[in-house]
């Protein structure tokens, strides 16, 4: 199924992303082929994509979780030491829904 | 036209565990920004979320306190959208195979409240927008959340205030969270539309985000129903949108359009194993649960015989309850155990809070054998009153705080004596009682209360008047 303009503008809304036109027709070839290059993961697993539903179907039991006990954090120099930041707090331009 | 209201509520609740749903970050609240943070929560590439077991145990908890069916085997999935409060452009949450599902919620009406679904997902981070500018503290992001989805089984405001508040209520009691709405850690969502009366169709819907007061439910849902009555009968229709209610301007206003669940676009976290919880593990966590709010007021009225005005005083605070039980336990009655709980305990809490806490210095046998000393009329109502309030400051117990003369000080023949005197001096009093007048006897009261300075048991000052004017 042919990927149109139509459905990549409404990606790229969602992904906050604005394109030109040119860029639009473009990106809509190339997502039918990124699908068709997916899509070739059917072939190799019996019964289909259907079939994975995350990582080798493996199943982890319940007491194989993670325990509940507290590791101390990263300081907050090194949390925000690639960002921009403002008094400790990650800085971007003002975003609203 | 006449509308009929349709509400169905989502709820998201903090649970209390000690970290944080997929990595070891502290979930306390508060912190300087940015402080509780790793390269899990905070989304770095190449970090790997591993799933806490405290919160598949709670939610599984949570569930079955409202009569879901546990699934035993869930997965995560990934909802898409982009926002600085996620730092991975994504939330790890469930989507089609969530822990719990159809449960229910019973109204005093006895009307069910079905619940569709329970998932466990993380919290989002704080946005602090200024001057332009979106300042992101990710201390809350991946704090672990419960999302309860009722049924659109709710018909009028007071229903859905009704709903939430016994929700809350019972995930307090299983302890799962401490649900307070001022704070955050329980939040609603309410979603409303009008139909005609007499349609089956639903209406179009809005959200009505982060409601956090019971209060509150009641009037964003009496705001709503009204600017979509009026829209409606304008001829206009309603658009899906997330609405925002102001409790200062009793406003209600649109947010933004809605994204439909398509434009999440789901798919499971290959980075999360799903996970399987055996039978016998679920059937443990049920007998773990302690005796649910509701039928521990339906034991309080019906068996214990309280007032049901009392049991309601009592039961709503899980910690009350266990003090009352636990001064039973020791062999106080009932009776005098829960009157002086919601006489003079009470008395000394003034908010829902200090309740809720019900922070004490006296133990519960301590307060039983208390009880037991007015239960066995060793001490009289008033005195034990008075003494339990000096337990209550200093953390004292009953036998260091009553005197043994206080207690020795009144025998039958002194209290025998003033009872004649008391009936000598008042020949009218007398006569009144004779005729059936039983108030009158007040007036011998004051001269036995007198004589024995206030400690004398009036109780059974009457029963030897009465023996004595026979």
């Amino acid at each position: 199924m042919a990927v149109t303009k139509t459905e990549i503008e409404k990606l790229a809304k969602l992904g906050r992303l604005r394109f030109s036109e040119e860029e639009l027709e473009k990106f809509a070839g190339e997502f039918d082929d990124i699908i068709a290059f997916a899509d070739t993961i059917n072939e190799s697993v019996e019964g289909g994509t259907d079939e994975i539903r995350s990582v080798g179907s493996q199943l982890v039991s319940f007491e194989e979780l993670r325990e509940d006990e507290v590791i101390l954090s990263l300081p907050n120099e090194k949390i925000v030491s690639n960002v921009e930041d403002v008094n400790g707090f990650f800085s971007v331009k003002r975003s609203k829904k | 036209m006449r509308y009929e209201l349709v509400c169905g509520i989502e709820t998201h609740i903090e649970l209390a565990t000690n970290t944080k749903i997929f990595c070891n970050c502290t979930t306390a609240f508060g912190g300087d920004p940015n402080t509780h943070c790793c390269p899990v929560c905070t989304g770095q590439p190449g970090s790997l979320p591993i799933l806490n077991k405290k919160v598949v145990e709670y939610a599984v908890r949570a569930g079955l306190a409202v009569h879901c069916k546990i699934n035993n085997i869930s997965h995560m999935d990934r909802k898409n959208y982009v926002y600085p409060d996620l730092p991975k452009a994504y939330q790890i949450s469930q989507y089609d195979e969530p822990l719990c599902e159809h449960g229910y919620i019973e109204l005093e009406s006895g009307k069910r409240i079905g619940i569709t679904r329970i998932h466990i997902e993380e919290d989002a981070g704080k946005l602090v927008h200024e001057n332009g500018y979106t300042y992101v503290d990710y201390n809350r992001g991946g704090v672990p959340l419960i999302e309860i989805v009722s049924e659109p089984d709710i018909s009028s405001p007071e229903e859905a205030k009704e709903y939430a508040e016994k929700l809350q209520l019972i995930m307090r009691y299983v302890g799962i969270s401490d649900c307070k709405m001022q704070e955050g850690s329980m939040r609603c969502d309410v979603n409303v539309s009008l139909r005609e009366v007499g349609t089956k169709e639903f209406g179009t819907r809005t959200e009505t985000k982060n409601i956090n007061s019971l209060n509150f439910i009641q009037k964003a849902m009496y705001a709503e129903v009204e600017r979509q009555t009026d829209i409606l009968e304008a001829g206009g229709s309603i658009i899906q949108q997330t609405m925002r209610y102001d409790d200062v301007s009793d406003m209600i206003s649109p947010m933004r359009e809605k994204e439909n669940s398509d434009d999440y676009r789901y798919f499971p976290d290959p980075d999360i194993i799903r996970f399987q919880i055996a039978q016998e593990k679920v059937d443990e966590i049920k007998s773990s649960l302690p005796e649910l709010p509701f039928d521990k007021l339906t034991r309080y009225v019906n068996e214990l015989e309280l007032p049901e005005t009392t049991a309601r005083q009592m039961f709503k605070y899980r910690r009350v309850a266990e003090f009352f039980e636990g001064a039973l336990a020791e062999g106080a009655s009932v009776k005098n155990a829960s009157n002086l709980i919601t006489g003079t305990i009470y008395s000394n809490m003034n908010t829902e809070e200090d309740k809720e806490l019900f922070s004490v210095l006296i133990s519960a046998k301590q307060f039983g054998e208390l009880v037991k000393l007015l239960d066995e009329k060793t001490v009289n109502f008033k005195m034990a009153q008075s003494t339990l309030q000096q337990m209550l400051e200093s953390g004292k117990s009953a036998g260091d705080l009553i005197k043994k003369e206080d207690l020795a000080g009144i025998s039958d023949d002194d209290l025998t004596k003033w009872c004649q005197e008391a009936i000598d001096a008042n020949p009218k009093a007398v006569a009144d009682i004779m005729a059936g007048k039983d108030k009158a006897i007040n007036v011998m009261f004051g001269h036995i209360m007198k004589q024995s300075k206030g400690k004398a048991d009036t109780k059974k000052a009457e029963s030897i008047i009465r023996e004595l004017l026979s």
